[in-house]
């Protein structure tokens, strides 16, 4: 006799465990750099052989990558910074990217990747990827690929309590229920109820990590936006900062400029920072995340 | 109209296509493939064509196979969605599979048809599985239309084909239980034959002896057929499913003709979109 029982499917399948580091794609890193230090990140170290740099504050990793072959499909980084990669990190990192393949996923073009070490990675929305980090405890995959900055602190603290809260990604037109399925199928991420958003930006879908430290926020275009030139990809980090008003006041010393006008303009919820260097944006949420 | 309907190279279907009137099409990846041009050649074509891509066909056998039998699928399966981004088609169809291999177990094809349509996602690409009437296990829009239920995947919906209905006589009331939302494609053909018993029959008429609609003998089922998806209201794309081996040593623009007499037949016997408020006739006439 065989029994035929129903077994539900792991609702954090890869057992991600949070960001481990975000990555941009930019021709002029100096420039990035400066605005990443800026927003309270500190450059800790360099790549032992590419063109890519590690920045940090308290638990968040940024690495901006200007190596040529930085971005899958293109030729090489554009002025522009792009947020090329988000990395999750995993229990094991090769079991993730099996579990991600099986699912369907497109194996990232091995070349593309920032770092030499074998970090597996599959193709998300746009041009970007989704890395999978399961050293992240003891030893760290920085440890291998960097070399530190001579002089620089290894980790620096946060400004004003930030810490990563979520990743804004543009969709097109009624592919909102397309993008749910893959980070629902593949991770295990779960949509929020209707109506429930954090910050200034209400709008879009948003999805829970199965870890619960961190939100994805799907932006399909906005109505009468027909003119607007508006392709998939990742747009945009959202910073939680426990107070959000004593954090804008921290990085508008630094010189930061906020949207101060509209619906947009920073409340103890939320804020958002001006554009810079063409396309970059970043958004605090209020958030009690645990970093 | 489907290319495949029609002899000649790539460009000279999609001028005939074109030259009748029509701005869909359907493609058929062997004819990207064989471009003397390339990939590159034929999408530029297409583009140049002006037509709108309203789906490519066709993946063959992929779901209810294991080990490197999948495993080869899936690098076909990943070639066409490249192709279908190439020439801007949203749909990629996926044929039921007549596979010797392939399993039947309801699960596995679930499964596979999951990673198909989460295969397709990234690109902005949407599955139709169709179910041919000589298909090893799914070879009836009822079943395909479970296993696609059951898939659940917002980019995996149907593709209907008039041939494979009438020629296996699947009820039409099984359309009840379909969600017109989850139709991707329908495409419509007639034939010439008033029965085709057997999947071998069926298999020869589906491949070799298909007409337009007006042109064969289950006018009035294909009629029925179509205000039924009308009814139910679907409002996607229509194309004419025609493999037929004479069509294929007529000039294309003749062929295409007779298509563009076909799509007034469609319009003059079934369609009551246009007409609104003939609707509530439309009803009783069924």
């Amino acid at each position: 006799m065989t029994i035929q029982e129903s077994i539900p499917e792991p609702t954090n399948p890869i057992a991600m465990d949070g960001i481990e580091f975000i990555e941009y794609a930019t021709s002029q890193p100096q420039a990035f750099g400066a605005l990443l230090q800026k927003m309270g990140f500190s450059a800790v170290a360099r790549h032992r052989s590419r063109e890519v740099m590690l920045y940090r504050q308290g638990a968040m990793n940024v690495i901006v990558n200007s190596h040529p072959d930085a971005l899958p499909g293109l030729a090489a980084p554009v002025e522009t910074p792009m947020l090329a990669a988000m990395a999750f990190r995993v229990r094991d990192a090769s079991q993730a990217y099996r579990h991600s393949l099986d699912c369907g996923a497109w194996e990232m073009p091995t070349r593309a990747s920032a770092m030499e070490l074998n970090i597996p990675g599959i193709h998300g929305v746009g041009d970007s990827l989704i890395y999978f980090v399961d050293r992240y405890r003891d030893f760290s995959i920085y440890d291998v690929d960097f070399v530190p900055l001579p002089g620089a602190a290894p980790r620096p603290p946060a400004l004003a309590g930030l810490h990563w809260f979520g990743v804004v990604q543009a969709i097109l037109n009624d592919r909102t229920n397309d993008w749910v399925d893959f980070y629902r199928t593949l991770f295990g991420f779960t949509i929020l109820p209707e109506g429930k958003y954090f910050g200034v930006l209400p709008k879009g879908t948003l999805l829970e990590s199965p870890c619960h430290t961190f939100y994805l926020q799907l932006i399909e275009p906005p109505p009468g936006a027909e003119d607007i030139h508006w392709d998939e990809g990742l747009v945009r980090v959202g910073l939680g900062a426990p107070d959000v008003r004593a954090a804008v006041r921290a990085l508008k010393e630094r010189g930061i400029v906020f949207i101060d006008h509209g619906a947009v303009q920073p409340t103890e919820k939320g804020a958002l920072t001006q554009v810079y260097q063409g396309a970059v944006t970043f958004e605090l949420v209020v958030s009690h995340l645990k970093p | 109209m489907d290319t495949a309907t029609l002899a000649g190279p790539l460009e000279a279907r999609l001028s005939a296509v074109r030259a009748a009137g029509f701005s869909h099409v359907v493609l058929n990846a062997s004819e990207i493939a064989s471009h003397p041009g390339g990939e590159q050649a034929a999408a530029a074509a297409v583009r140049a064509s002006g037509l709108h891509v309203c789906g490519v066909q066709v993946l063959r056998d992929f779901e209810g196979l294991s080990g490197h039998l999948h495993d080869y699928k899936v690098d076909v399966a990943k070639a066409m969605l490249r192709m279908c981004r190439a020439v801007g088609s949203e749909l990629l169809v996926a044929w039921s599979s007549t596979s010797n291999h392939a399993s039947g177990d309801a699960a596995a094809l679930v499964r596979d048809l999951r990673k198909l349509a989460t295969l397709a996602l990234p690109l902005g690409i949407r599955i139709g599985y169709e179910a041919l009437s000589w298909g090893r296990h799914v070879d009836a829009y009822p079943k395909a239309a479970q296993l696609v239920d059951e898939a659940d995947r917002a980019n995996l919906g149907l593709v209907l084909d008039s041939f494979h209905v009438l020629a296996a006589r699947t009820a039409l009331d099984e359309l009840d239980y379909v969600d017109s939302r989850k139709i991707f494609l329908v495409q419509l053909s007639d034939f010439l034959w008033h029965e085709a018993r057997s999947a071998e029959e069926r298999g020869e008429a589906g491949r070799h002896a298909r007409v337009f609609p007006g042109e064969g003998v289950h006018s009035a089922e294909l009629a029925d057929f179509i205000r039924r998806l009308d009814e139910m209201g679907y409002r996607g794309d229509y194309s004419f499913e025609v493999f037929n081996d004479d069509y294929l040593q007529l000039p294309p623009a003749t062929v295409a003709g007779r298509a563009l007499k076909s799509a007034k037949w469609a319009i003059d016997h079934v369609s009551r979109r246009s007409l609104p408020l003939r609707r509530p006739d439309a009803r009783r006439a069924t």
